[in-house]
C-alpha cells in the first residue's frame, strides 16, 4: 500500500477492483465504512461477481475476469477526454511533460521492440528523450508536445471508449460511465480517491500491468501520495508483505535489492549494474534516493557475514548464491517435473530435495497434477507445518490428481511439526507497511518447535558437518554471523535489531562528533554506510528497532494529525512514513492540495505533518516528489516493466474471445508458460466458460479446513453458477456439479445464484463461474474438497511470475 | 442464564409481576446497520465462543448462509438473501438473533414461571433452570428466534450476552464486528445513531430507508437500520410483527373464560345440590344399597 | 345396610358376593335386589380413563396457570409435568378409544333422549320432575356426554400433538391449537364436574355402578325406567 488501511478513512472515493475487501480484509474494510459514514464517502466495486464487497457499494458494475485493463484504460481515457483529472498534479508531480525517445511505438498490439524470438521486448526502446545538449531529460511543461508522456498516453488509451469497453468487458455502458463519473470526480484538489486491489489484479498474465493502469488512473487524478489516495494492495495474507520485504522472491535480496546474477562477478560491477541513475547519470535535481543502493548492500552483507565481511573481501559479496536464470518457484518446480534444469548454465539435474517451510504447494501451485507429479521425483522432502498439510502427503493424494501410484514414489518425507502465528513472538508486516510486534498466546503443543528453531538446528548441524568435514563453497555457511544468545532458538526480537542494524565501528557526522558508539542501534536507514561501518538486515525496515527500542512494539493512540496516521503506533516502513510520495499531497509551493487533509505542508523551514517522503529541509522545488525515481516524478510511461511503458488489454492466456483491439496479438506476447507434457491449455471452443477462483471470509488459505469451528461457518467447496447457466445446464441449487479445464476436473456442490450474470462480450453471450479454493485431501474427511488449482494454468506475469489464477476456461455439466 | 443483580422488569407466568425501578438501569440496545454488514460472520463466531456453545454440524447447500436458520446451538446467523426487483440487485445480509423485544411474544407465551425474563435494560433472557421444554415460547415470538434442544430439553437464545453486559462490556458479537456495523449503547442514543444513519441513506438514494424497531412488539432492544425500510421481509423480517393474538388471547381472554367455565360449573353444581338436594327414590320405595357414595 | 353371606362372598372365585361375580362379566341381569349395570371391563376402562383424564388435568393445570403451580409438586415439579402431560394425553385418547368402541353402540340417540338433551327437558331432569321420562339404560344426557367427551377426546389429541411437536405445524395452526386445547379442556372439565356431581352427589347409588357394576333396582326404576322394565320386565312405577 502506498497509504494504510485507516487512511482509507480519508477517501471520498473508493474504487476496489481485483479485491474483495469486505471478504478477503473484513478488518481493514471498516475504515472503508468509516470513510462512507463520516464522510459520505462513495464505494464503487467492480468485479466479475457480485461479492460481500459490491453488497454494501454504491456503485457496482460487472465485469469480465481479466479485463480490468480494458476497463481502467476505459476510465483513464474519460478523465482526458473530459478534462476531469488533476492538470496541475500531472504537470509537476508525473512525467506527462517528459518526453519519449523516437524509438517508442505502438503498433498492432506490440510495442516496439519486441523479439518474436524469445518472447521478450528489449526496453531499450522506450526510453526517455535527452536533450541533445545536456542529455538531460527533455520536457515539455505545457504537455502538448506529441512526444511527452500526457500525449502518448491520450494516444494510447484513445481506442478505449465506452462501446469498446463493453465490448471488451461486458459491462454496460451505462455503469462503466457512472463508475467513471464517480472515480473521476476526484479528479482535482478538492477531492481524493483510492483504490484497493489485491490477487484479482496480481494473479494475471498482465497482473502488472493492471496495477500499472490503476497507478496511471490515480497520478492522472493526482490521488498518490495524499492522505485518502494511493494505489493500495490488499495483501493476501498477515505478513506477506513481511515476507517480500525479506526476501520472499528469488530475485530479491532484502529490501528490495537484486539477488546476484551470474555475470556480475564483483560487487563494483553488481552495485553499477543495480544502482539507479538519472538519463545523462549526472545529479539530476532529484534525491534518486537508490543512488544509496552501495550503503544498503554493503551493510546487508556485513549484515550477513559479520566480521567474515571485510573490504578486501568484498564484503563477501562472493559469498552470495548467484542466479543464473529464473529460479522463481514454478521453474523450480518446473525443473524436479523434467528431472533437469536449463538456463544460463547449461543443463543440470533437477532438485533432489526441497525443504517447504509455511507453504503448502500442492494446494498453492497451479496446475496440481504438475506439482505432484514433480515431488514425487524427489529423494527427500521435508514439510514443517503445523498441520498435516497435502504437500505432506502427496504421495496418497486422491487417484483423480494424476500422481503416481504411491508405490512407485521413493520420494522420502520428513514431516516437521511447527509452531503456528499465535504459538510465536515475532512481527507481522500488514498491507500497510506496519511492522508490528506480537506476543505468543501460548505455547506450541507437543514437540512442535518454532520455524527459527526448526531452521537453526538445520542450519547449525549442517555448519558442523562442513566444519568437520568441509565440502563445497564452504565460506557461504561457515561464515554467516550467527551471534543469537541462544543459537539453537533465535530470539526473533534479537534478529529484529540485526534487521534494523547497527553501528560496527563508532559513526561520526561530518563534524567528526560521534553520533552512534559501535554496537549501539541505528535510528534509520540514512545512517548507513558502504564502508563497513553499519551493519543492516533489511534497509527499509531500518528504524524499528533502535536504542529506544522494539518499535513495532508500540501501541501508542495519539493521532496529531487528525488522519488517523497514528505515528506512535507500530512501525511504519519506510522511516515510520505513513503514507509514501507524501510530498505529491502538496502543491509547487509546498501547499497542502486540501488543507483540510494535508499529508505533509512547507512551514517555510521545514516539511510537517507525516514524516516526509524527502529531505525534511529542502524547500519546495528542490526534489522531486517521487523520490525513488531518477526522473523524481510518477511515471505515467514505465519504460521499467517487462511487457510494455503503457499497460494494453491482453486477452488472459487461455482466452475466452479473440481480441477486439488487435486480432493477431490476442494474448500478452510475453506472458510466460511452460512446456512440460501437464503444461496444457484449453481452447474456447472446448472450453467455453471463463472461471476464476477466489477466497472465502470463513476461511484462511488451505489452512483452516482442518478448524471444525469454521468448517462449520463454509461446511464444503461449492461452485457459483449463473442462474441462467444452471437453468441451460439442467443443474440446480445444491445439487453436484463438475468443472473441467484442459488440466483437471472436479466436482462440487452447487451455488446457483443471481450474482453472477451472462455478459455479453464482443456481441456474443459469455459465461463465467467461479469456485473457492480453500480446501484439499487432508482434514476432517467430512470436509475435505477438491483441490482448486487443479483446474488452473501454469502461465505467468512476466515480470512477477505470477500465475493466471484468475482467468482461465472451463466446460461446466451437471455432474452424474 | 440468568444474570444475578439485574432488575427483572417482567417474568413469564408470574402471579403477581414485578415492580421495578429500584435502581436506575437505562434500557440497552443493539443497532444493526445492514447497510454496513458485509456478513462476514464474526458476530457467528465471536458467539459461539463467548457461549461456549457446540459445533453446530453443516454441510454446503448452495448458500454463504452457515444454516438455514438458527439452532439450539447458534444463537446468531447471518441471513443472506439475494433480492431483484424491476433492475435493481441487492444481497442483503441481515443479522438475525433475538430481538430482545419490550413487548416479548416468548415470554408472554411462556407458561413457566421465571423461564423468561425481561431484565430492567430490556434484555429478555431465557432461565434455563425453570425452563421446561415446552416450545410455547417458539409459537409466541413473531421473529422465529428460541430454538429447543433436544439433548437440554431447554429452550435457547441470544442472552445479548447479559452477562458481558452486566459487567459493562458490549455483547461479543458487538465486540467482535469488524466494520463497526453493530453498536451498542442506550437505547436513546443509538435510535439518534441509526436515525442520522437513515437521513444520509435517503439522501443516498434509498428513499424508503428506515429504522426497524417495531411498534407491534413495543419496539425492539435489538434495532435495525434498512435501506429498503418498505421491504423489511426482503431481510427475513415480519413487516409488522405482533405477540400472536393466540398468545394474547389465550391468556387474556379464552384463559379467564376457562376458568369461568370451570368454576361456574362447580357452582353450579354446588348451588343445585343446595336447591335440589339429592334424587332419591320417593316413598315406599326400597332403599338403595350402598347408597353413600365411595 | 348390606349383608353378604360369606359362603357368598367365597363362591365368586373369593372376590365379591354373587352380584359382583355376575357382574364382571354380564350386563342387564338382575341378581336378587341388584341389577348388573356394567362389567367388569366397562369399569375397568372406565377408570382408566378417569385416572388418565386427572392426571391429564393435574399435570396440565399448572402449566395452564401458574396459580395452579402447586399441583406441579404433586407429579416432582412443572418440567415432570411438561413431560408426562402429553403421555398422559396418548394414554387418555387411547383408553378413550376403548371406552368408546365398548359403548358406542348403546350411545344411539332416541327420539326420547333428543327431547331429554334440549334445554328444556334438561331443565326438567335437573329439577327432578321427569319421572315419568322413557329413560334407557343411558338417558339423553349420559349419551350426550359421551358423543362430547369423544369429540372433545379427538380435538384434545390433535391439539395436543400439535402443542407437543410445535415445529412440524405452521404457526397458524400452532396459534389455533393454543386456543382449541384450551376451550376442548375447559369445556371437557366443566362437564366432567357435572358428571362427577350427578354420578355421585346428586344421585346417590349411581357411584356403585362404577364399583361393584351393580345398581339397587329401586335406583334403576328410578332413573332408567324404561331399561329397568327390560331387565326386569316389570312394569314401570312399581
Amino acid at each position: 500500500m502506498t497509504n494504510g488501511w485507516v487512511d482509507i478513512k480519508n477517501a471520498d472515493v473508493i474504487l476496489v477492483m481485483g479485491g474483495n475487501p469486505a471478504e478477503n480484509h473484513p478488518c481493514g474494510f471498516k475504515w472503508t465504512v468509516e470513510a462512507k459514514r463520516t464522510r459520505n464517502a462513495k464505494l464503487v466495486v467492480v468485479d466479475p461477481r457480485f461479492t460481500r464487497t459490491a453488497s454494501v457499494a454504491d456503485v457496482y458494475a460487472p465485469i469480465r475476469p481479466g479485463t480490468d485493463i480494458a476497463f481502467l484504460n476505459g476510465l483513464i481515457r474519460y478523465a482526458l477526454q473530459t478534462g476531469r483529472y488533476h492538470e496541475e498534479y500531472v504537470r509537476i508531480h508525473t512525467s506527462g511533460p517528459y518526453i519519449v525517445g523516437d524509438k517508442y511505438a505502438f503498433e498492432d498490439g506490440l510495442f516496439s521492440g519486441f523479439d518474436p524470438a524469445q518472447a521478450e521486448y528489449d526496453k531499450s526502446a522506450w526510453a526517455y528523450r535527452a536533450d541533445p545538449k545536456t542529455k538531460a531529460y527533455q520536457v515539455d511543461p505545457t504537455m502538448k508536445h506529441p512526444r511527452c508522456t500526457l500525449q502518448l498516453l491520450k494516444k494510447h488509451v484513445e481506442r478505449y471508449t465506452p462501446e469498446m469497453v463493453e465490448r471488451i468487458c461486458g459491462t454496460p455502458k451505462d455503469q462503466f460511465l457512472k463508475v467513471a463519473e464517480v472515480v473521476t470526480s476526484t479528479g482535482n484538489a478538492q477531492r481524493v480517491g483510492t483504490i484497493t486491489y489485491a490477487l484479482g489484479w496480481t494473479q494475471h498474465s498482465v497482473g502488472v500491468q493492471m496495477i500499472r493502469a490503476a497507478a496511471t488512473l490515480q497520478l492522472l487524478l493526482g490521488n498518490v501520495g495524499r492522505p485518502g489516495g494511493g494505489v493500495n494492495a490488499m495483501r493476501g495474507h498477515s505478513n506477506i508483505q513481511g515476507s517480500t520485504d525479506l526476501a520472499g522472491v528469488f530475485d530479491n535480496l532484502t529490501g528490495y535489492l537484486a539477488t546476484p546474477r551470474g555475470e556480475l562477478t564483483d560487487l563494483k560491477t553488481y552495485l553499477k549494474a543495480e544502482t539507479p541513475t538519472t538519463l545523462n547519470g549526472a545529479p539530476w535535481p532529484t534525491m534518486n534516493y537508490w543512488s544509496n543502493y552501495p550503503k544498503f548492500m554493503v551493510s546487508l552483507l556485513k549484515e550477513l557475514y559479520g566480521d567474515a565481511a571485510t573490504k578486501e573481501n568484498d564484503w563477501g559479496y562472493q559469498w552470495l548464491a548467484k542466479v543464473d536464470g529464473n529460479y522463481s518457484w514454478l521453474y523450480i518446480y518446473d525443473d524436479m517435473y523434467r528431472g533437469s534444469s536449463q538456463r544460463a548454465g547449461g543443463t543440470e539435474p533437477g532438485p533432489e530435495g526441497l525443504l517447504t517451510f509455511g507453504f503448502n504447494p500442492v494446494g498453492v501451485g497451479p496446475n496440481t497434477s504438475k506439482i505432484i507429479n514433480a515431488l514425487s521425483k524427489l529423494k527427500f522432502l521435508v514439510v514443517g507445518d503445523n498441520y498435516q498439510i497435502e504437500t505432506a502427503t502427496f504421495w496418497k493424494a486422491p487417484k483423480e490428481y494424476g500422481g503416481p501410484d504411491s508405490s512407485q514414489i521413493k520420494t522420502e518425507v520428513f514431516q516437521l511439526p511447527c509452531s503456528g502465528f499465535a504459538e510465536t513472538d515475532g512481527s507481522f508486516t500488514n498491507s500497510a507497511r506496519w511492522l508490528q510486534w506480537k506476543w505468543k498466546a501460548l505455547d506450541p503443543p507437543g514437540q512442535a518447535k518454532t520455524d527459527q528453531e526448526v531452521l537453526a538446528r538445520i542450519f547449525l548441524a549442517v555448519r558442523d558437518l562442513y566444519r568437520k568435514e568441509g565440502g563445497a563453497l564452504p565460506e557461504q555457511v561457515l561464515n554467516v554471523s550467527w551471534n543469537y544468545t541462544d543459537p539453537v532458538n533465535p530470539d526473533l526480537g534479537e534478529v529484529l535489531k540485526e534487521i534494523n542494524g547497527k553501528a560496527v565501528t563508532d559513526l561520526k557526522d561530518k563534524d567528526g562528533k560521534v553520533i552512534k558508539r559501535a554496537g549501539q542501534q541505528l535510528d534509520g536507514f540514512s545512517q548507513l554506510q558502504d564502508d563497513g561501518s553499519t551493519s543492516c538486515g533489511c534497509w527499509i525496515h531500518s528504524g524499528v528497532y533502535t536504542e529506544a527500542g522494539n518499535n513495532a512494539a508500540r501501541r501508542g493512540t495519539q493521532d496529531p494529525t487528525g488522519l488517523g496516521m497514528h505515528p506512535d503506533w507500530a512501525f511504519s516502513w519506510p522511516a515510520n512514513r505513513r503514507i509514501l510520495y507524501n510530498r505529491a499531497s502538496a502543491d509547487a509551493q509546498g501547499r497542502p492540495w486540501d488543507p483540510t487533509r494535508p499529508g505533509i505542508a512547507w512551514n517555510g523551514k521545514l516539511w510537517v505533518g507525516d514524516v516526509p517522503d524527502i529531505l525534511p529541509n529542502s524547500p519546495p522545488g528542490q526534489y522531486g516528489a517521487f523520490i525513488m525515481n531518477p526522473e523524481g516524478v510518477g511515471r505515467l510511461f514505465t519504460p521499467s516493466l517487462n511487457d510494455g511503458p503503457f499497460a494494453e488489454h491482453y486477452e488472459a492466456t487461455e482466452a475466452a474471445i479473440e481480441n477486439p483491439l488487435h486480432p493477431k496479438v490476442t494474448s500478452s506476447p510475453v506472458t510466460v508458460r511452460f512446456h512440460s507434457n501437464k503444461d496444457v491449455y484449453g481452447t474456447r471452443d472446448q472450453f467455453p466458460v471463463v472461471c476464476t477462483t477466489y477466497r472465502l471470509t470463513e476461511m484462511y488459505h488451505y489452512w483452516t479446513h482442518h478448524t471444525n469451528e469454521l468448517n462449520q461457518l463454509q461446511p464444503g467447496f461449492f461452485i457459483e453458477i449463473p442462474e441462467e447457466l444452471a437453468r441451460e445446464k439442467g443443474i440446480t441449487n445444491g445439487s453436484r456439479a463438475r468443472v473441467t479445464s484442459a488440466r483437471g476436473s472436479i466436482e462440487g456442490v452447487a451455488m446457483v445464484t443471481r450474482r453472477l450474470r451472462q455478459l455479453t462480450i464482443d456481441g456474443k453471450r459469455v459465461w463465467h463461474i467461479g469456485f473457492p479454493l480453500h480446501w484439499g485431501y487432508e482434514g476432517d474427511p467430512k470436509h475435505v474438497g477438491p483441490l482448486a488449482n487443479f483446474l488452473t494454468p501454469s502461465a505467468m506475469d512476466p515480470n512477477t511470475w505470477t500465475p493466471e489464477f484468475k482467468t482461465f476456461l472451463v466446460r461446466l455439466e451437471k455432474a452424474s | 442464564m440468568t444474570a444475578d443483580g439485574l432488575e427483572i422488569r417482567q417474568s413469564s407466568a408470574s402471579v403477581w409481576g414485578s415492580a421495578t425501578e429500584l435502581r436506575n438501569l437505562k434500557v440497552v440496545s443493539k443497532l444493526i446497520d445492514t447497510t454496513t454488514c458485509i456478513g462476514c460472520k464474526a458476530c457467528e463466531v465471536a458467539c459461539q465462543e463467548w457461549n461456549d456453545l457446540h459445533i453446530v454440524p453443516t454441510t454446503q447447500t448452495g448458500t454463504y448462509q452457515t444454516m438455514p436458520s438458527l439452532d439450539a446451538n447458534y444463537w446468531n446467523l447471518i441471513k443472506f438473501r439475494e433480492v431483484e426487483e424491476s433492475g435493481f440487485f441487492a444481497w442483503l445480509l441481515r443479522k438475525d438473533g433475538c430481538m430482545h423485544c419490550a413487548d416479548p411474544g416468548c415470554l408472554k407465551a411462556c407458561p413457566a414461571p421465571g423461564a423468561i425474563v425481561q431484565y430492567q435494560n430490556g434484555i429478555v433472557d431465557v432461565n434455563p433452570e425453570a425452563c421446561i421444554g415446552c416450545k410455547m415460547c417458539e409459537t409466541g415470538c413473531p421473529f422465529d428466534i428460541p430454538r429447543y434442544s433436544a439433548k437440554t430439553d431447554k429452550m435457547a437464545k441470544c442472552t445479548l450476552c447479559v452477562d458481558r453486559v452486566q459487567v459493562g462490556l458490549e455483547p461479543a458479537c458487538v465486540k467482535a464486528c469488524p466494520t463497526g456495523c453493530l453498536e451498542f449503547g442506550d437505547k436513546a442514543e443509538l435510535v439518534a445513531v441509526a436515525k442520522a444513519r437513515v437521513e444520509q441513506l435517503k439522501q443516498n438514494g434509498f428513499t424508503q430507508a428506515a429504522l426497524y424497531d417495531p411498534p407491534g412488539v413495543g419496539g425492539t432492544t435489538v434495532i435495525t437500520v434498512l435501506a429498503h425500510g418498505d421491504h423489511p421481509e426482503w431481510y427475513g423480517l415480519p413487516k409488522d410483527p405482533q405477540v400472536p393474538v393466540a398468545v394474547s388471547l389465550w391468556k387474556n381472554v379464552a384463559r379467564p373464560l376457562a376458568a369461568l367455565a370451570i368454576a361456574g360449573s362447580f357452582f353450579a353444581m354446588v348451588a343445585h345440590y343446595l336447591s335440589f338436594g339429592p334424587k332419591t327414590p320417593k316413598e315406599g320405595a326400597e332403599k338403595p344399597k350402598g347408597d353413600k357414595p365411595a | 345396610m348390606r349383608s353378604i353371606p360369606v359362603a357368598d362372598q367365597r363362591s365368586g372365585s373369593g372376590m365379591g358376593d354373587a352380584a359382583m361375580a355376575r357382574a364382571r362379566s354380564t350386563e342387564d341381569v338382575v341378581v336378587g335386589d341388584e341389577i348388573v349395570r356394567e362389567r367388569l371391563s366397562a369399569r375397568v376402562v372406565h377408570w382408566i380413563v378417569a385416572l388418565t383424564f386427572f392426571v391429564c388435568l393435574f399435570t396440565g393445570l399448572p402449566i395452564w396457570t401458574p396459580y395452579l403451580g402447586f399441583l406441579a409438586h404433586l407429579f416432582g415439579g412443572l418440567h415432570v409435568c411438561r413431560i408426562l402431560h402429553p403421555w398422559a394425553g396418548v394414554a387418555f385418547a387411547v383408553a378413550s378409544v376403548f371406552m368408546f368402541v365398548q359403548w358406542v353402540s348403546q350411545m344411539k340417540l332416541t327420539k326420547a333422549d333428543r327431547e331429554f338433551i334440549t334445554p328444556k327437558g334438561m331443565l326438567r331432569y335437573f329439577q327432578y320432575r321427569n319421572e315419568d321420562a322413557d329413560v334407557g339404560k343411558y338417558n339423553g344426557g349420559q349419551k350426550l356426554l359421551f358423543w362430547a367427551a369423544a369429540l372433545g377426546t379427538v380435538g384434545l389429541l390433535i391439539t395436543g400433538l400439535v402443542i407437543w411437536f410445535p415445529l412440524e405445524f405452521p404457526q397458524w395452526v400452532r396459534e389455533a391449537s393454543y386456543l382449541l386445547h384450551d376451550a376442548a379442556f375447559s369445556l371437557f372439565f366443566a362437564m366432567i364436574i357435572g358428571h362427577i356431581y350427578l354420578g355421585t352427589a346428586a344421585e346417590p347409588g349411581t357411584f356403585r355402578s362404577m364399583i361393584r357394576g351393580t345398581v339397587t333396582k329401586s335406583w334403576a326404576r328410578l332413573h332408567h325406567p324404561r331399561w329397568y322394565r327390560e331387565v326386569t320386565g316389570e312394569k314401570a312405577g312399581g
